[in-house]
């Protein structure tokens, strides 16, 4: 019986998502056969506003990009300039970097837990997945005034210090959420309902993450080591880790993967607390940028590239974002080739996807 | 090695526990210190230099020199703290407590008193010495009014009296201390 | 120091296929394609990398010359091209899905062409 094949539009709107993609599904029966994206509901063109705002001011705009790693976009916009202009951020400005830097892998991967847990409907493992990033939020407010956009950023460095009571406090609250992120992940790596969703589900081989340029725990997941934060930016050379991979392949393998990288990233918080120096936070900029520079960051969703170019001006001439979502929507449009109808909005979550990011 | 309900402990335990929500607005929300909420001028230390004005990322913030006016629309403005940044009379703070929403957006004007002495405002107006003057231009970089021109070929030192504002921006940064604030 | 490590290498249009091709037979995964409006044309750098070495083709073209889309070579290119085509108005043939403007929702067609 020749099979009849119907096409399913999924999104912009869809409970499980907060941001607008809309995803065509050409599906044979219930399984799908090909996804076609179309993105650009929420574009702002703010890779344009550079050519009117000057250079120190853009750092407020660039890290209104996303509300989940704002502080990311802040500095390595910051990166960028400093690279073109030649200017050494002191130690302790970047240690302070590494730390938030840290802090937003840790409440961004609790926010896509929560999310990942409300998309197989567990609804009660979602709250307490929030409710533990409610506080690291807090630890942001009390440090840099702001819950989700920080405004701590500069090119030169850092704006505003944390004292080292202040550290060691955050240290203490720390070990108490790696407590609780414990039990949750037993949840999450152990529950025989989850597993049903998760196991076996999306599998992206090796060879096609790599063909098709995923980034993050997307592509760790899938067995491929490597972690931009290994190039040893900031304060990440002064500190000991290792790359978090997985071979499995699948949703659940992303899951790990990124629950590891939180108890990672608690011990490099730690870590960078034990060696912060005592210093300054910022160097004065003198002068506008003038030349090209690229730089690449680990955000949590993945390796983000950044790109400025300016011409002796106060106004840069380019400023360009890659992120993460972007270089993943291939590599999550393979993963949809040939899964169950069911298990679409399981899958567009598993590559933690940033719209705001993507369309910028 | 899949379990069975390990997420069971948990929410008994929290069926019988207080909830960790907060009964708000009943119970007033704490901020801490550095919460940035809005933004405070301190009116009598302002010059007017409309540095705050220029720098801000969504334009909340209107200066008036001839009417003694600095203005800020508090629904526009983003508690990105960059006013506070560059204001070189540091009479402006950003502080907790946030704007409270409304139906329309609404402008706060703040005035400041008119000093009898007022054709020297502030600190008095740029003088150079121009024997120590190194014509470096950072003077002329730095004047938020663009008042200061200076030619380091012709070695030619110009003040625009009108624009000038009297922040002392240049003789703070000049790096041969020769502007004097008279 | 971070930023200065991705070496650019200037290309032309005529052996900027072949160099592609050598990009991905050698085993380079795409990062990223950008466009930047210059004087009379454009400046396209195709950023590829190894493990985490980095590197980026750069490519001047004119205003109005047409360039071939890579995408027969890396599929997953068809996103920055159309976001080179619409943002900027650079002329890219044959992407393999060319949303013909509909990538954004724009008010005015190709914002980012005028200097």
């Amino acid at each position: 019986m020749a099979s009849k094949k119907s096409v399913v539009p999924f999104g912009p709107q869809h409970p499980v998502l907060p941001e607008p993609i809309h995803l065509d599904l050409v599906l044979d029966d219930e399984r799908v056969v090909e996804a076609i994206p179309s993105i650009g509901f929420v574009h702002r063109g703010l890779e344009s506003l550079v050519k009117k705002k000057d250079f120190k001011e853009f750092t407020y705009v660039i890290e209104r990009t996303c509300g989940i790693c704002s502080f990311m976009h802040g500095m390595a916009y910051c990166n960028t300039i400093e690279s073109i202009m030649d200017i050494e951020v002191p130690t302790r400005g970047k240690y302070l970097r590494t730390i938030w830097c840290e802090m937003s892998r840790l409440h961004s991967h609790m926010l896509w837990l929560g999310l990942l847990a409300d998309g197989f409907g567990f609804e009660s493992l979602f709250y307490q997945c929030w409710r533990m990033r409610e506080q690291i939020l807090d630890m942001f407010e009390a440090s840099t005034g702001g819950r989700v956009i920080f405004s701590v950023n500069q090119p030169g460095g850092v704006l505003k210090d944390m004292p080292n009571d202040m550290l060691r406090a955050f240290v203490t609250k720390l070990e108490g959420f790696e407590a609780e992120l414990r039990k949750i992940a037993d949840v999450f790596l152990n529950d025989m309902s989850v597993l049903s969703r998760l196991k076996g589900v999306g599998i992206l081989t090796p060879q096609e993450a790599h063909d098709l340029g995923a980034a993050g725990p997307m592509l760790r997941a899938s067995g491929i080591a490597r972690d931009v934060r290994m190039t040893g930016y900031g304060a990440y050379g002064d500190l000991d880790f290792e790359v978090i991979t997985s071979d499995e392949c699948d949703s659940f393998a992303r899951c790990d993967v990124r629950i590891r990288e939180m108890f990672q990233s608690i011990q490099l918080i730690k870590q960078a607390v034990d060696k912060i120096p005592e210093g300054d936070i910022i160097v004065p900029v003198k002068g506008n940028p003038n030349g090209e520079a690229f730089v690449r960051v680990e955000q949590p969703r993945g390796e983000a590239i950044y790109y400025s170019k300016g011409n002796g001006t106060k106004f840069l001439d380019r400023m360009r974002v890659r992120t993460p979502t972007f270089a993943n929507i291939p590599a999550l449009l393979k993963t949809l080739e040939g899964c169950q109808f069911a298990d679409v909005p399981l899958l567009i979550l598993t590559i933690d996807p940033c719209i705001s990011c993507t369309e910028r | 090695m899949a379990k069975f309900m390990p997420f069971a402990g948990t929410m008994l335990k929290n069926l019988f526990s207080e909830p960790v929500t907060t009964s708000y607005p009943a119970k007033p929300a704490v901020y801490p210190e550095r919460s940035r909420g809005h933004v405070e001028i301190t009116i009598d230390q302002c010059i007017l230099c409309g540095l705050c004005s220029r720098s801000c990322p969504p334009r909340a913030i209107t200066v008036d020199r001839a009417g003694n006016k600095w203005t800020i629309n508090r629904f526009d403005c983003v508690q990105c703290g960059y006013c506070t940044e560059v204001c070189p009379k540091k009479c402006l703070t950003i502080v907790p407590g946030y704007q409270t929403p409304g139906p329309d957006k609404k402008e706060a004007t703040y005035e400041k008193p008119v000093v009898e002495t007022e054709a020297a405002p502030a600190g008095g107006k740029p003088v150079p010495n121009l024997d120590l003057c190194v014509y470096c231009t950072l003077c002329a970089k730095k004047c938020p009014q663009e008042a200061i021109n200076v030619d380091r070929a012709e070695k030619k030192w110009e003040l625009t009296e009108d624009k000038c504002v009297g922040c002392g921006l240049c003789a703070s940064n000049c790096p041969k201390k020769c502007i004097e604030m008279k | 120091m971070a930023g200065k490590d991705c070496a650019v290498i200037e290309i032309s249009t005529g052996d900027f296929l072949m160099k592609v091709m050598e990009m991905k037979t050698g085993g380079w995964r795409l990062m990223q394609a950008h466009a930047v409006r210059i004087e009379n044309g454009y400046e396209l750098s195709y950023t590829f990398g190894m493990d985490y070495d980095w590197t980026s083709l750069r490519l001047v073209i004119d205003e109005n010359e047409e360039i071939p889309s890579i995408t027969n070579i890396y599929p997953a290119a068809f996103l920055y091209e159309n976001e080179m085509a619409e943002l900027f108005g650079v002329k890219i043939k044959m992407i393999s899905i060319d949303y013909r403007s509909k990538l954004y929702r724009l008010d005015e067609e190709t914002p980012m062409k005028q200097l």
